[in-house]
């Protein structure tokens, strides 16, 4: 049932032997068509690398730091108080961010699951998300600045629904974001959903 | 195929009505430059221009309809290729308005899933053409879903506005939230208005808010009127596998609504309507952009009856049983609004102190028995049903509108908890669909129901949408084979 060319290079039907222009990367000697089993493929939850704090307490400091910087140019020109208000508000904030990021990473949780991915994050509004994998529409990994300097990467999964890359999962080593892409991928084509649209 | 030769001056026209605008600032700015002779100049050297730039374009613009795709070529500095799979598209609408009826052209649009705003417009091609491509276009992509029914069946008539449903929504398309915010804001202005009307400058400040509420009621007006003429002469038929409407009285608007594209149906019916015992419906699918109206209006007013048991022809729910959220939901709203309303009255007292008026501020005590009544109405208003093949769900006391949602267009599911609905066990489930998110812009949901609840029916949606796409898949199946056999069977087999 393969039909593709990099099968084919060994029985060629010319005199000589021809190299397919395009050729697979991966391991030709394994099948190509075999997904591997639902089973192999889902898991139990799994939480996010703990790294993804710092990723997120330097998100919010520096969100803490525009805050901030404004505040101080406020009261630097209202007579009551002075520059260092925006001191104080940056403070404030940013040691909200880091009590948030913390709690934000032991809230985070998601999974594999047979038939859909299942998601449980927030800190203030607490949302569970089930995602389908006929639904699925395509998987991305993407990876900001702060990111990659944590060596970290962001699975982003997208639905036809009007809420587009609302299933993200951030926090993930790029190994572990590549394995969780091909997986979702594989899943989604076991799924061989249509989009429904 | 080329557009109609007329949608050259059409289109130049537009361009020069388009930049009367601009002429209109520039003039007023530097009237130095003006004069009625000036304008006349600008006007005519860029009509010229326009004509000839759109003269290019009509040559240059092509488009061809084939069996199985609909191929633009189009652009004048850049060339633009396109090839729409006719499988693809969502919606095909036809509009014109006035100018464009009197010399017979139309605007065509086509729609698909993907995208942000309208895939491919045609501006402007003779009416029969725009009739011809629409069903042609419906042919086509019945044909593609299967060979069997592609006979063009007669149009069948669902719905026609009667004038006394047109007169009613004039009525009804008023916006309500004005006229509940003006009957707030009156009594607590008007006793002022007796004592301070001597003083000219408090005069000023008084009439301002009675000025305000004269242009609330324009703007009501306005918008019962924009109802009118945009639902005059409304049908809705029903062909094969397809809705058609027809609305309009300045600009026409004729569409498609392929039923099999349908992600979900909204039955509205505001505080007025819901006391006459009507209501309205909206079929949504997935081609439109966000910015656009999101979905096609099915029926714009009728009998409450008549719009269920059109849904019903639409979506095959069985009959509504809401079940309500409970009743410490309530509690939740009577607090919010409590706390507004406390609010109110405390900046009414403020305004009463610390200011030369004289308000009323009393008065603004009334607000917080009616919180406890708003909070109750809406906890009245709001239910979910689910139901074997669709979830229902309902919200909204002065729109209150009712969604039914196919288990099979269920894109994710989702229940969140806020800090204030995790402390009384609450969460709300939202059912997102690939739909463009409906009329009042927000998905469908069941708010603040049971959290455990919530959780249980956020399996069973994910459940039911499995279910539902393995029946599918099977039916296509047993779709497929039979079109093969039948096939089989009218080829006779080669003795050879």
């Amino acid at each position: 049932m393969d039909d593709t060319d990099g099968d084919r290079t060994g029985r060629s039907p010319f005199g000589e032997e021809t190299t397919p222009a395009i050729r697979r990367i991966e391991d030709a000697s394994a099948p190509e068509s075999t997904v591997p089993d639902v089973e192999a493929l889902t898991g139990d939850p799994q939480t996010l690398e703990p790294a993804i704090q710092g990723v997120w307490v330097i998100q919010s400091a520096i969100s803490a730091a525009v805050l901030g910087i404004i505040a101080a140019v406020i009261f630097s020109v209202v007579s009551p108080g002075g520059a260092w208000v925006g001191g104080v508000v940056f403070a404030v904030a940013a040691g909200l961010g880091i009590v948030f990021s913390l709690l934000k990473y032991r809230i985070w949780m998601y999974q594999v699951r047979d038939d859909s991915l299942y998601l449980r994050r927030g800190v203030l509004t607490r949302v569970n998300t089930v995602a389908p994998y006929v639904r699925i529409q395509h998987v991305d990994t993407r990876r900001g600045p702060v990111e990659r300097v944590f060596g970290l990467a962001t699975t982003v999964v997208y639905t036809a629904g009007s809420r587009g890359a609302d299933v993200s999962i951030p926090g993930l080593t790029p190994e572990r974001a590549d394995d969780l892409q091909t997986r979702l991928k594989h899943l989604a084509i076991a799924a061989e959903g249509d989009d429904a649209v | 195929m080329k557009l109609d030769p007329l949608s050259i001056p059409v289109r130049a026209g537009e361009s020069v009505v388009r930049l009367a605008w601009l002429l209109v600032f520039v003039l007023v700015g530097s009237p130095a430059l003006g004069g009625a002779s000036g304008i006349g100049v600008a006007v005519v050297g860029w009509f010229v221009i326009a004509l000839a730039y759109q003269l290019i374009y009509y040559q240059r613009f092509e488009y061809d309809l084939s069996e199985d795709t609909l191929d633009i070529a189009s652009g004048v500095v850049s060339r633009r290729n396109r090839e729409i799979p006719v499988g693809r598209v969502q919606n095909v609408d036809i509009s014109r308005n006035v100018v464009q009826r009197a010399l017979g052209v139309a605007q065509i649009n086509l729609e698909t899933a993907g995208g942000s705003s309208t895939e491919a417009s045609l501006r402007y091609v003779s009416l029969e053409e725009a009739k011809r491509l629409q069903s042609e276009i419906g042919r086509l992509k019945r044909g593609a879903v299967s060979a069997r029914t592609a006979d063009p069946e007669p149009e069948r008539e669902l719905f026609a506005v009667t004038r006394k449903e047109l007169v009613l929504l004039g009525i009804i398309g008023i916006d309500l939230r004005l006229l509940s915010f003006v009957t707030v804001l009156l009594p607590v202005i008007s006793p002022s208005l007796r004592e301070r009307f001597a003083d000219p400058l408090v005069g000023l400040a008084v009439t301002a808010p009675l000025a305000a509420v004269a242009v609330v009621g324009v703007a009501a007006l306005i918008s019962g009127a924009i109802a009118l003429t945009s639902y005059y002469g409304f049908r809705l038929a029903r062909r094969n596998d397809e809705l058609l409407y027809e609305r309009g009285l300045l600009q026409r608007f004729s569409g498609t609504i392929p039923l099999e594209k349908v992600q979900t149906l909204t039955i509205s019916e505001n505080f007025l309507a819901r006391r006459l015992g009507y209501a309205s419906l909206a079929v949504e699918t997935a081609g439109y952009a966000p910015s656009d109206e999101g979905s096609e209006s099915a029926i714009p007013l009728a009998d409450r009856g008549r719009v269920v048991d059109l849904a019903r022809s639409i979506e095959a729910f069985d009959g509504i049983e809401f079940e309500r959220p409970p009743k410490r939901a309530r509690e939740r709203y009577a607090v919010r609004y409590s706390v507004v309303a406390a609010l109110a009255v405390g900046a009414a007292f403020a305004a009463d102190r610390y200011t030369g008026l004289t308000f009323a501020w009393y008065v603004a005590l009334a607000l917080l028995p009616l919180a406890l009544v708003g909070a109750h109405l809406k906890w009245l208003h709001l239910g979910y049903d689910i139901q074997s093949d669709y979830v229902v769900l309902r919200e909204g006391f002065w729109t209150r509108t009712t969604t039914v949602v196919p288990y099979y267009r269920v894109q994710t599911v989702l229940d969140s908890q806020t800090v204030f609905q995790r402390r009384r066990g609450l969460a709300s489930l939202v059912v997102d669909t690939a739909g463009s998110s409906g009329l009042t812009n927000r998905q469908p949901r069941a708010l603040d129901i049971d959290a455990e609840r919530a959780a249980d029916l956020r399996e069973t949606v994910a459940d039911r949408l499995q279910t539902a796409v393995q029946r599918r898949r099977s039916d296509r199946r047993r779709e497929r084979l039979r079109s093969i056999e039948a096939e089989l069977d009218e080829v006779p087999i080669d003795p050879a």
